[in-house]
């Protein structure tokens, strides 16, 4: 019983960082319209980013998340601005094709930049286990975790409670009436990417005390990610949460009780279930076809 | 899309083939044999893909499944029982089949970005089993194969064999993809890709045609990736069953020009040879630049040309033909009684009219949620009857007319068609409707927009004939008739309104209906083309072919109509001849409510 609840720790923890990454997945979708395929490296380009703060401009972690995330609001926005917009409205393979190609480019770049190598970001904040009743838990993931409920949060309050907030809302339930009452279409999409890409940002810095970085580390997290979107249904923040806990929570009981080598065996295969059976996802309204 | 404008292209493409041939040959050296290898099979990878990505829209990015199927099975029948790679390659490729059959099931549905994501997915899972199976499939270790050198074993001393090798299976995948982009399942794939329901309206099984381009495509890429793992002589699961692999097959095909012939191969001849002489130049320490280089290339191909090198050519031949004299192409028109007569022949019951039934709908119910569409609605429609379904917005008039063409099934009752041999039938899909002689129009109009009109009537045509040669001459044919001759060789979604409609009733007409189901053809027209539709509806119907027609525009109605259901709520409100109809009553009252019948009686 006591291994179960620590796996279910573990699952949480780890869903956790999933949800972080997937909110911002799940925004650009839901305004845009477009599956961020270069995601993965968004994050793979906040843990470099993270990882020069602290070792060259001598920040520790939690304070380089803002200005990583600022960065990667810069990075998302322009992506939108100078590729994505120009082909907003051409077959939607095209846009799969160009957010493929930027995953391609940034993933090729840093393995020129950086390297192969694996590199861990030094960690100057407190990472002994706590120990509770039996239970062990690593500070990092509940920070990690801390951090992307947050965002959540304070992205939901956002779009419930501001104009432009609202805004985006408007245009993800209906573009063309949304561009009648006068939004800025244009603005709105790169705002949406921007601040998609900047939750992964928030998250990228945190996840550095715990996962290394190297050029590919953003495929194997947005695998994931895009499990966790479409089962919570794509466009939806709340679902995506709800998401990000359940694979967690599978992750870990699949790794214990079936095998390490098979977990993401059995996830990916709920998501080609769930594409199946129920594209809309476990919570979301739209289809998938 | 002329003949004459696709010569000087086809001249290129072979000028372009023998290049590949002759260049490596012609300089002898061993690293020109492996880039052009590298061409011959990365090209014939992207036209394999090409197959599903382009020809019928679907946009795998886990096409290297099925590479590394091929690969593994040649390698481990080769490594284990050591059998030739010969061997391998057909078993490869029937297990592809399989896998692809498989896999389509749940993917069917999905579209643009969820099929990319189911793709990738299902790559993920195999990848992940082909590690974990370590015992039979070597693990991350991968396998090494013997090098015995021979034919049957696809090994040789010199490169310049194993090349002539590469070339010919790029030959095969070349004729491949060729064959089926002018053949019937050619034009049912473009014709999927581009609307679905108009698709299914022809005839078109659209999960067939679906499935079988991906085993088409499937057995292809299978039969390079056997080729390829025996050309490295070693294989890793990481390195075949690769997301960055596949990614690359859809790269070369959308630079080289999706859907097109050729294009993925020039593609991957085009962006090849840059990456690799990069590579090859700055080797360990440019680790990286090559993938650098082809990303780059990808997104400035998807802004800046995403036709393709050979769709642009394409287009833009195109263009130039279009702006010379002899452009109009309508040499083979027929005279406008030729279409019909012949078609009248063929069904061998024109004229008798009246009395016996050809399609029967009885006691049909469809709700959606709480609301009830159609409430028992019955109806028949006579042999070489113009019948029409009149009633106000609401009433359930396209509900009525989709369950009547198979887009919907009914919840309650039957709908049964006449067919040709004279036994009723009871068809289920849209498909089978379409089969069993039931043409239909949308009220939208649906143009397979990126074809010509003449294309669009053939894809209604090859319903009844695989050979293309006699699919067009029997278009040309309902062109004439349609009035839409002078406009054969345009795109479809340059057409006015006007025209758009005629070639939805072309379409339909091409499939050689006996019953005609034409939903508001006459909305948005103009007075002269009212005028065209209803002349063209009788002829329609002189020709044998029984119409049922939805429609707003009373006054055509009213003329061209023999009896008339009035539909409201969701129930037949009254039948009859059309001017015993309009001074109905509770027709008048269903219209324009109880006070105005009150109004005009008192």
């Amino acid at each position: 019983m006591d291994i179960f609840i620590q796996l279910l720790i573990n699952g949480i923890l780890l869903g956790g960082a999933y949800a972080g990454l997937s909110v911002g997945l799940t925004l650009i979708f839901g305004v845009v319209r477009i599956v961020n395929f270069a995601h993965g490296e968004f994050l793979m380009i906040g843990m470099y980013a993270t990882y020069l703060l602290v070792t060259q401009a001598g920040l520790n972690v939690y304070q380089s998340m803002l200005p990583v995330a600022l960065l990667l609001f810069a990075l998302g926005f322009g992506m939108q601005k100078l590729i994505l917009q120009p082909i907003m409205n051409a077959d939607p393979h095209m846009q799969i094709f160009a957010t493929v190609g930027v995953s391609f480019t940034l993933m090729n770049v840093a393995l020129l930049v950086f390297g192969a190598n694996v590199v861990s970001t030094p960690n100057s904040v407190n990472a002994e286990p706590w120990s509770l009743a039996g239970l062990s838990i690593l500070p990092g993931q509940v920070a990690t975790l801390c951090v992307s409920l947050l965002g959540a949060l304070a992205l939901r309050i956002f779009l419930h409670r501001t104009f432009m907030g609202r805004a985006l809302l408007a245009i993800s339930q209906n573009r063309s009436a949304a561009a009648l009452m006068g939004i800025n279409i244009r603005f709105a999409y790169a705002l949406a990417f921007g601040l998609g890409a900047a939750c992964v940002g928030l998250v990228s810095a945190t996840l550095t005390t715990q996962y290394p970085v190297f050029p590919t580390v953003g495929s194997y997290f947005v695998l994931v990610c895009f499990v966790v979107v479409v089962l919570g249904g794509l466009g939806s923040i709340a679902g995506s949460i709800a998401g990000a806990m359940i694979i967690g929570i599978v992750d870990s009981l699949a790794g214990f009780y079936v095998s390490t080598g098979l977990k993401e065996v059995v996830y990916f295969a709920i998501f080609i279930l769930i594409l199946a059976i129920r594209p809309a996802g476990l919570f979301g309204k739209d289809k998938g076809v | 899309m002329t003949k004459k404008s696709k010569n000087p292209l086809r001249v290129l493409g072979l000028v372009f083939l023998t290049a590949l041939l002759a260049i490596p040959y012609a300089v002898q050296s061993d690293y020109l044999f492996h880039l052009f290898i590298l061409i011959c099979v990365f090209g014939s990878l992207a036209t394999a893909w090409n197959i599903v990505g382009g020809f019928a829209g679907q946009l795998s990015l886990g096409h290297a499944v099925f590479y590394g199927i091929g690969s593994y099975s040649a390698a481990l029948l080769l490594a284990r029982y050591g059998l030739s790679p010969w061997i391998g390659m057909l078993a490869g490729m029937l297990a592809s089949a399989v896998v692809a059959v498989l896999v389509s099931w749940p993917t069917l549905r999905l579209r643009g970005p969820f099929f990319a994501l189911a793709s990738i997915a299902i790559l993920e899972v195999i990848r992940l089993l082909v590690l974990h199976e370590s015992d039979w499939t070597g693990g991350s270790s991968g396998v090494s194969l013997p090098l015995d050198i021979g034919l049957q074993w696809m090994v040789f001393r010199e490169k310049g064999y194993s090349f002539a090798l590469a070339y010919l299976f790029l030959c095969v995948t070349l004729l491949a993809a060729h064959g089926i982009r002018r053949s019937r399942f050619g034009f049912s794939l473009f014709a999927v890709r581009e609307r679905e329901d108009a698709a299914r309206a022809v005839g078109i099984d659209v999960v067939r045609v679906r499935i079988a381009a991906a085993v088409a495509s499937a057995m292809l890429a299978s039969m390079i990736g056997t080729y390829y793992a025996v050309y490295l002589t070693y294989i890793d699961p990481d390195t075949t069953f690769s997301l960055a692999l596949s990614i690359q097959m859809a790269m070369f095909a959308l630079i080289g020009g999706l859907g097109t012939v050729l294009g993925p191969l020039v593609g991957a001849a085009v962006v090849m040879p840059v990456a690799e002489l990069t590579r090859a130049w700055l080797g360990s320490y440019g680790n990286g630049l090559h993938g650098t280089i082809y990303g780059i290339i990808l997104v400035a191909a998807v802004v800046l040309a995403p036709r393709g090198i050979v769709g642009s050519l394409q287009q833009w031949m195109d263009r130039r033909s279009a702006t010379g004299p002899s452009s109009a192409g309508s040499a083979g028109s027929i005279g406008p009684d030729g279409g019909t007569s012949g078609r009248n022949g063929q069904e061998g019951m024109g004229g008798q009219r009246g009395g016996i039934p050809v399609l029967r709908a009885a006691g049909l119910r469809k709700s959606f949620g709480g609301l009830a569409a159609t409430r028992d609605v019955s109806i028949e429609l006579m042999r070489g009857e113009i019948l029409g379904v009149i009633g106000p917005n609401g009433a359930g008039k396209t509900t009525l007319f989709n369950q009547l063409s198979g887009y919907i099934a009914p919840d309650e009752g039957t709908v049964q068609v006449l067919a040709g041999d004279g036994t009723w039938r009871k068809p289920r899909t849209a498909c089978e409707f379409a089969r069993c002689g039931v043409g239909r129009t949308f009220q939208i109009a649906q143009p397979f927009s990126g074809l010509s009109v003449l294309e669009n009537v053939m894809l209604g045509a090859f319903m009844h004939t695989d050979d293309p040669v006699r699919a067009r001459a029997s278009a040309r044919e309902i062109l004439a008739v349609t009035d839409l001759a002078p406009h054969a060789d345009k795109e479809a979604r340059s057409l006015t309104i006007g025209g758009l409609k005629r070639l939805e009733i072309a379409r339909a007409l091409a499939t050689r209906p006996s019953v005609l189901l034409l939903d508001e053809v006459m909305a948005g027209l103009n007075p002269a083309d009212i005028d065209r539709a209803v002349a063209l509806i009788r002829r329609v119907r002189d020709a044998g072919v029984s119409v049922l027609l939805i429609e707003h525009q009373m006054q055509a109605t009213m003329a061209l109509c023999d009896r008339i259901v009035v539909l409201d709520l969701g129930a037949v409100l009254t039948c009859g001849a059309p001017a015993d109809v309009v001074r109905d009553e509770r027709v008048v009252e269903a219209y324009l409510g109880k006070g105005f019948s009150h109004a005009e009686s008192a």
